[in-house]
């Protein structure tokens, strides 16, 4: 699990260009400076290149909306990378 | 500590090793955060140029999307701090889709092949408003160059599975006359040049295998819209083959509908970087940008083994062993680019004589040694070698591209001839074809006959030369060529090779003003300017068009707007002869002068004094070295060529 947040805490560092940026479960978007529609696009992208998951467009819209955090994101990857093994 | 303190005292040293690791696994994201964390440096301290030199370097077409948008954030802190580059491109771009992204990173490649670009672009979905309404946006903006950015969604002549091909024949008709008249609008309205993309193929097919076969299927629509494309579209019109770019990403790779959905982006993200790299790379022919020369080492690069060491028989190449055979396919491909236009040149360490031995006699050479326009091999260092192929046959260091296998001679050509092309290539001679393949370096907006007949003229240059020095009286030489020459207005036949030349000449080049083509057409329509071309044949061989002239009448003078030739044809007397003619011309519309002007750059100081050696006087020398010449007709006699005139109108 904490593997997952590391691993994606560097993926947001080279997306958002900030290494300082440290994630926590209870992070949203409105949170991160920057993060409008094309950076969750750009986040997605990395996502699915390091992690060799795919979202559903469904699940693509949803990253932002309200209720969902880094632990929502970090569960949601984890669920669909053991799907996928 | 002490290594900190010595990447410090080095900087120079700590760059290289960071561009040559990443260069060498461009895929390893260690070596990716390496590079960037150097430039991040370079930048902190206020080092742009530095910075900016290492982002040009980084900038591939093999990047994935998330490096290059970081490398992209990286160009935009440097951007304006940097010196300029020597070129701009203005372009306006208008698509159907979010091009946010798309246009980022043509901006990022054109950057790193040494263009800025102006640019406009437009809100998506709204091309064809833009293009109608003539008070838009795009038309304040006066773009030298309109990129017309579509998908396959904008395809509105889709036929009926049910209908006949004659309905279906008046679709395609239909689709293509929407499109022309897109097209003519932007170019009558700016004289500028339309990029336009032609469609690419959703990843399904309702048909299956019989998709293709079947008249009124998407597919087959698609592939005669393109078709037609290809063959209506005017010269004022470069269709960016966006089709083939889709398959040869492939097509269940490139489509992927869900980043449409979601932010209308026109491919999978990833396949954008692929997408700009060749969209940059068309801007960059039209601009006349494209690499004209391709230098290659010998050893373990044309053929396998040194020659050297192993001899004639021992060197690995032909039929019958895979490493054999995989250089043969390599010498077939650089013939190919031979064939098409491209420069071959030789740069190897070898003794001359054994070097040469193998073009001419080992059995399975494809090339041969008259397709190579510069051939040395010597034991001096590569990087003074490569200049001096670049003198010899009178082209910018910057239209050079250095094959090697040696990954020590491309890292030092980097370093101290920066300006020359050098791909990261494995030892695999099949990987120089993809490394070529994917950097686009030598892209075409247009082929001409000088095109393919450019090696032979740089080979009898070469002959030419020889004879020059043998002869002691220079008009006896002169007369000893046969010289003939074809002289008229700018017409249908010399459009496209006129405007190559106004784009690209450097050194004999009076004022280096550049336009598109559609300007030289408009130019050549208009009653109020003489335009006059030279195409020169002599006994070795034809130059083809070689001159160009633009003039503008102005009162009781004809005013020399642009006057250039190819470095080829120097000391021929060709300029003499073109003056001659111009003044008859003056003369038959009753003008009284003519007028010129030099406006110095860094490559044409051969020019400088181009018009006081014809005769003509100066009556202004501007700020800057810009000077103005004039040349009364009255009493003036015409100059002595030994060129014989063939055609005249």
């Amino acid at each position: 699990m904490s593997d997952t947040r590391t691993e994606l805490q560097s993926i947001f560092h080279s997306v958002f260009g900030e290494d300082d940026l440290v994630l926590k479960d209870e992070i949203t978007a409105k949170d991160i400076d920057g993060w409008d529609s094309m950076m969750t696009i750009n986040l997605m992208i990395a996502i699915e290149k390091r992690f060799k998951v795919k979202f559903a467009a469904a699940e693509l819209a949803n990253i932002k909306a309200e209720g969902q955090n880094i632990g929502t994101l970090v569960a949601l990857i984890d669920k669909k990378a053991a799907g996928q093994r | 500590m002490s290594s900190a303190q010595e990447s410090q005292s080095n900087p120079t040293a700590e760059l290289n090793s960071a561009i040559e690791g990443f260069l060498a696994s461009p895929g390893d994201p260690s070596a990716f955060k390496r590079l960037s964390g150097v430039v991040k440096k370079s930048i902190e301290a206020g080092r742009f140029d530095e910075a900016a030199d290492v982002i040009r370097l980084a900038a591939l077409p093999s990047l994935d999307y998330t490096s290059v948008q970081q490398l992209n954030r990286l160009f935009l802190r440097c951007r304006g701090r940097c010196a300029a580059s020597a070129h701009r491109v203005r372009l306006a771009v208008l698509s159907s889709f979010t091009s946010t992204q798309l246009v980022e990173m043509i901006e990022l490649f054109l950057f790193a092949a040494g263009v800025d670009l102006e640019l406009y672009e437009a809100e998506f979905g709204v091309f064809r408003q833009e293009i109608l309404d003539p008070d838009s946006e795009l038309y304040r903006f006066n773009p030298k160059a309109v990129f017309i950015a579509t998908t396959w969604r904008d395809l509105t002549q889709v036929p009926g599975m049910d209908e006949s091909i004659q309905s279906i024949g008046q679709r395609v008709a239909g689709e293509q006359a929407q499109w022309s008249a897109l097209w003519q609008t932007v170019h009558e309205r700016l004289g500028c040049q339309v990029l336009q993309n032609n469609f690419d193929r959703p990843a399904w097919g309702a048909l299956g295998n019989h998709e293709m076969r079947h008249a009124a299927s998407m597919g087959r629509f698609i592939a005669q819209v393109n078709q037609s494309f290809q063959t209506s579209a005017p010269p004022y019109v470069t269709i960016h083959d966006l089709d083939e770019l889709s398959a040869v990403v492939g097509r269940s790779v490139w489509n992927d509908e869900r980043f449409f959905h979601h932010a209308k982006l026109p491919c999978a993200p990833e396949c954008l970087v692929e997408y700009a790299h060749s969209v940059a790379s068309l801007l960059l022919a039209q601009s006349g940008l494209s690499k004209k020369c391709l230098v290659l080492d010998l050893d373990n690069t044309l053929w396998g083994g040194v020659i050297g060491d192993d001899g004639l028989g021992g060197i690995r190449l032909g039929q019958g062993d895979p490493e054999g055979e995989a250089f043969l396919s390599f010498q077939r491909y650089v013939l190919k680019l031979r064939q098409r236009g491209v420069i071959l040149a030789v740069c190897s360490k070898n003794t001359d004589s054994i070097a040469r031995e193998a073009f001419e006699k080992h059995p399975e050479m494809v090339l041969k040694l008259s397709d190579i326009s510069c051939f040395i091999a010597n034991w001096n260092d590569k990087a003074a070698n490569i200049r001096s192929i670049a003198q010899q046959l009178n082209i910018g260091l910057n239209s050079l591209v250095f094959v090697d296998d040696n990954p020590a001679e491309r890292a030092i050509i980097r370093q101290l001839v920066p300006e020359v092309a050098v791909p990261e290539v494995s030892t695999d001679p099949l990987d120089f074809i993809n490394a070529l393949e994917q950097r686009r370096y030598f892209q075409v907006v247009g082929l001409g006959k000088e095109d393919l007949q450019r090696t032979e003229m740089y080979l009898a240059n070469a002959e030419r030369q020889a004879i020059e020095t043998s002869t002691e009286n220079l008009g006896e030489f002169l007369k000893s060529l046969q010289m003939v020459a074809t002289v008229g207005p700018i017409s249908e036949f010399t459009l496209e090779r006129s405007a190559q030349l106004i784009n690209k000449s450097n050194q004999f080049n009076l004022t280096t003003i550049r336009r598109s083509t559609a300007e030289v057409l408009a130019l050549s329509k208009d009653p109020g300017w003489i335009t006059r071309t030279v195409s020169l044949a002599d006994r070795f061989g034809d130059n083809g068009l070689i001159s160009v002239l633009l003039a503008r009448i102005d009162g009781d003078a004809l005013e020399i707007d642009t006057w250039l030739m190819s470095c080829r044809v120097l000391k021929r007397n060709v300029e003499h002869l073109l003056l001659n003619l111009v003044c008859e011309a003056t003369a038959d519309r009753g003008l009284r002068i003519v007028r010129g002007r030099y406006v110095p750059t860094a490559k044409n100081a051969l020019v400088k004094d181009h018009y006081p050696s014809l005769g003509f006087t100066l009556v202004k020398a501007g700020m800057q070295g810009e000077c103005t010449y004039e040349l009364e007709l009255a009493g003036r006699i015409p100059f002595e060529t030994f060129i014989d005139l063939k055609e005249h109108s």
